[in-house]
C-alpha cells in the first residue's frame, strides 16, 4: 500500500516539474520575444535618426549618401542579414560622427543627443536579449526538456552577432 | 524621462533600520523615484515598526544568519512569503525592483511568487563557493526569471557570472553628490590628516593596516593625525595602538551628513584599507565628491571604482609598508594630491542620483516592454489555465 502512496507522491511531482518547466521555458520564449521586440523598435529609431542626420547639416553629399543607403538597408534588412546591415549603419555613423568636426546648429545638436541616447538603450537591449537567447538555448539543450519536448513548436532562438563595440 | 507614472515595487533583503550599503542604495532610489511622481513601495524586514517612512511595508521581524562571512539579518519562512505574495497582490505594481535576489531573502521569495517585469540588482561580490554548486540548480531557474539584471559594480557582475552563468549591465550605486560638494574646511580637521569612515571594528575595514602604516608614517611627517570616524567602541581599538602613537588618534565617532562632508573637504587623505569583502565602494564615491584625494587597498571593486589609480591612489592590500610610501609620497607633493582630489571630484559625478537613476529607469522602460503589470505567478501557472482558473 505504502508503495503506491510513494508512486503516486513521485508521479505527482513529476507531474508538477513538467509543469512547472513548461512555465519556465514559455517564459524565456516570451523574453526572447519581448527583448526582441524592444531592440528591433530601438533599432528602427536609430535608422531614422540616421535619415535626419543625413539630411541634415551635419553630412556633406558622399557621406549623406552613405548613411541614405545604410540607413534603408537596416530598415529593410531581413532577419538573417539584420544584424550585418546595422553593423555597417553604425560604421556609416561612426565614420560621419568620430570625424571630429564641429556642430553648427540647434537641430543638429539635439539629433545627435537622441542617438547617443538611443545607442546607450541600444547597448542595454542587446545584452538583454542576448542574455535571453543564450538562456533559452542552455535551458533547451537540458535532457528534460528536449526528452518531453517542452519546446513543442517553437523555433530555437538564433543568436545575433551584435557588435556592441561599433556602437 | 517618460511623463508615464509607475507603480514601482522595491525589495529590500536586509533589515530595514540596520545599517548597510544595500538598504541605504533602496532608500534613495526610493526617495529619488518618489520624487519623481512615481508610486513607490519598499517591502522589508523591519526590527521596529513604528519608526519607518510611510513608503516601507515591514515583512516581518529580520533574524540574524552568518552569509558570506559576515551576519546578514534577513527573513524568510512561510509567513514572510505570505506576507510577500500578499503585497505583491494588493500593490498592483508594473514593476518589481528585487535587490540581491540571489541569497535566502525575501527578495528571492519575491522572485519566485511574482510574475511579470523584475529587475534585480546584485550587489554583493564573493569569491566561487563550493556550495554553489549544490544551491545553483535550485536557484538558476528562479534568478532566470528577471527580466534585466542590474551589478552594481565589475566585480559584482563577475560574481554573478561565475556563479550563476548569467550577464548583467553594471549600474553603479548612487551618491547624492551635491551633499557634499560643498563641505567647509574646518582648522581642527585639516593638515597633515588622515581620514578613515566606517565601522571600523570589523577587521575586513582595514584599519589595522592603518594602525601599522603608521609608525613609518609618523617618521616622514611627524605632525601627522589620524581622524576616525564612525560607530564602533573605540576603547578596544585604542587598546591595540602603540602608546607613543595614541594622541595621534582622535575618534569622532557616528558624524552627521554635514559633518561628513566638512571632513571629506577638510582631511589631507582619505585612507580606505579594507582588506576585501566590498563589492563598490559608496564611500569612496563619497569621498571623492567631497574633494578628497583618496588612498584606497587594490582590492578589485576599489580598483575598477578609482579607473586603477586614475581618480584616487591605490596601494597593495593589507601591505602597510606599501600604503605608507603611497601616503608620504602625497602628503610631500601639494601639487599632485590637489590635481589628484580634483580629478577625483570631476569624475565622482557619474555616481550622482540624476544619472544613476536615470539609468536604472532607462531599465525599467525595457523591462516593461510588452507587459500588463506584475502577478503572482501561481495565477499564470499551465495547469491554472487548463484548468480554466485564469487569473485577474
Amino acid at each position: 500500500m505504502e508503495k503506491y502512496f510513494l508512486f503516486a507522491l513521485l508521479a505527482i511531482f513529476a507531474l508538477w516539474y513538467l509543469s512547472y518547466s513548461a512555465t519556465r521555458l514559455d517564459r524565456l520564449h516570451h523574453r526572447v520575444e519581448t527583448s526582441w521586440a524592444n531592440l528591433d523598435g530601438l533599432l528602427q529609431r536609430r535608422a531614422a535618426v540616421a535619415l535626419e542626420i543625413a539630411k541634415s547639416e551635419l553630412a556633406d553629399p558622399a557621406s549623406s549618401l552613405l548613411l541614405t543607403a545604410a540607413a534603408h538597408q537596416a530598415r529593410d534588412a531581413q532577419m538573417q542579414t539584420r544584424s550585418q546591415a546595422e553593423s555597417g549603419l553604425s560604421g556609416a555613423l561612426g565614420l560621419l560622427l568620430n570625424d571630429g568636426h564641429l556642430v553648427a546648429g540647434f537641430i543638429e545638436k539635439d539629433l545627435l543627443r537622441e542617438l547617443s541616447e538611443l545607442t546607450d538603450k541600444i547597448r542595454v537591449a542587446i545584452s538583454l536579449h542576448v542574455d535571453a537567447v543564450t538562456r533559452t538555448q542552455m535551458v533547451r539543450q537540458k535532457p528534460v526538456f528536449k526528452i518531453f519536448r517542452l519546446a513543442g513548436t517553437a523555433p530555437l532562438p538564433v543568436t545575433y552577432e551584435f557588435e556592441a563595440d561599433v556602437l | 524621462m517618460t511623463l508615464k507614472k509607475l507603480r514601482i515595487g522595491l525589495v529590500c533583503p536586509y533589515g530595514w533600520d540596520t545599517p548597510g550599503g544595500v538598504q541605504n542604495h533602496v532608500r534613495d532610489l526610493a526617495e529619488y523615484l518618489i520624487a519623481k511622481g512615481h508610486y513607490v513601495s519598499v517591502l522589508a524586514p523591519v526590527i521596529d515598526e513604528e519608526a519607518i517612512p510611510n513608503y516601507v511595508t515591514s515583512a516581518g521581524k529580520p533574524i540574524s544568519i552568518p552569509y558570506n562571512g559576515a551576519v546578514a539579518r534577513v527573513l524568510f519562512g512561510p509567513i514572510a512569503f505570505a506576507r510577500v505574495r500578499q503585497w505583491i497582490s494588493n500593490g498592483k505594481f508594473d514593476l518589481l525592483h528585487l535587490h540581491e535576489p540571489a541569497i535566502p531573502s525575501i527578495s528571492l521569495l519575491a522572485c519566485w511568487a511574482a510574475e511579470g517585469p523584475l529587475v534585480g540588482t546584485f550587489h554583493a561580490a564573493a569569491k566561487r563557493q563550493k556550495a554553489i554548486f549544490a544551491i545553483g540548480p535550485i536557484l538558476e531557474p528562479v534568478i532566470e526569471k528577471l527580466t534585466a539584471r542590474i551589478a552594481v559594480s565589475e566585480a559584482a557582475r563577475s560574481t554573478l557570472t561565475e556563479h550563476l552563468e548569467t550577464d548583467a549591465v553594471v549600474v553603479p550605486n548612487g551618491i547624492y553628490a551635491d551633499r557634499y560638494r560643498d563641505g567647509e574646511v574646518r582648522p581642527q580637521w585639516s593638515g597633515n590628516t588622515l581620514g578613515f569612515i566606517g565601522r571600523y571594528e570589523e577587521p575586513r575595514k582595514g584599519l589595522s593596516v592603518l594602525l601599522e602604516a603608521l609608525p613609518i608614517i609618523a617618521r616622514f611627517a611627524p605632525d601627522v593625525r589620524v581622524l576616525v570616524a564612525g560607530p564602533g567602541e573605540s576603547k578596544d581599538v585604542q587598546d591595540q595602538i602603540d602608546p607613543q602613537l595614541r594622541h595621534r588618534f582622535e575618534f569622532l565617532g557616528r558624524i552627521s551628513e554635514k559633518d561628513k562632508a566638512d571632513f571629506l573637504s577638510s582631511v589631507a587623505l582619505y585612507i580606505a584599507p579594507n582588506t576585501g569583502g566590498e563589492s563598490f565602494g559608496i564611500i569612496l564615491a563619497e569621498a571623492l565628491a567631497g574633494g578628497a584625494a583618496v588612498v584606497a587597498s587594490d582590492i578589485p571593486a576599489f580598483d575598477s571604482l578609482l579607473g586603477n589609480g586614475e581618480y584616487g591612489a591605490l596601494f597593495q592590500s593589507e601591505n602597510p609598508q606599501d600604503l605608507a610610501k603611497v601616503v608620504i609620497d602625497l602628503l610631500r607633493e601639494d601639487e599632485k594630491r590637489r590635481a589628484l582630489a580634483q580629478r577625483g571630484k570631476a569624475y565622482a559625478q557619474r555616481f550622482d542620483w540624476d544619472v544613476v537613476a536615470e539609468d536604472i529607469f532607462s531599465i525599467y522602460e525595457m523591462a516593461l516592454v510588452g507587459s500588463d503589470g506584475v502577478t503572482l505567478s501561481s495565477e499564470n501557472r499551465a495547469w491554472n489555465r487548463f484548468l480554466g482558473r485564469e487569473g485577474n
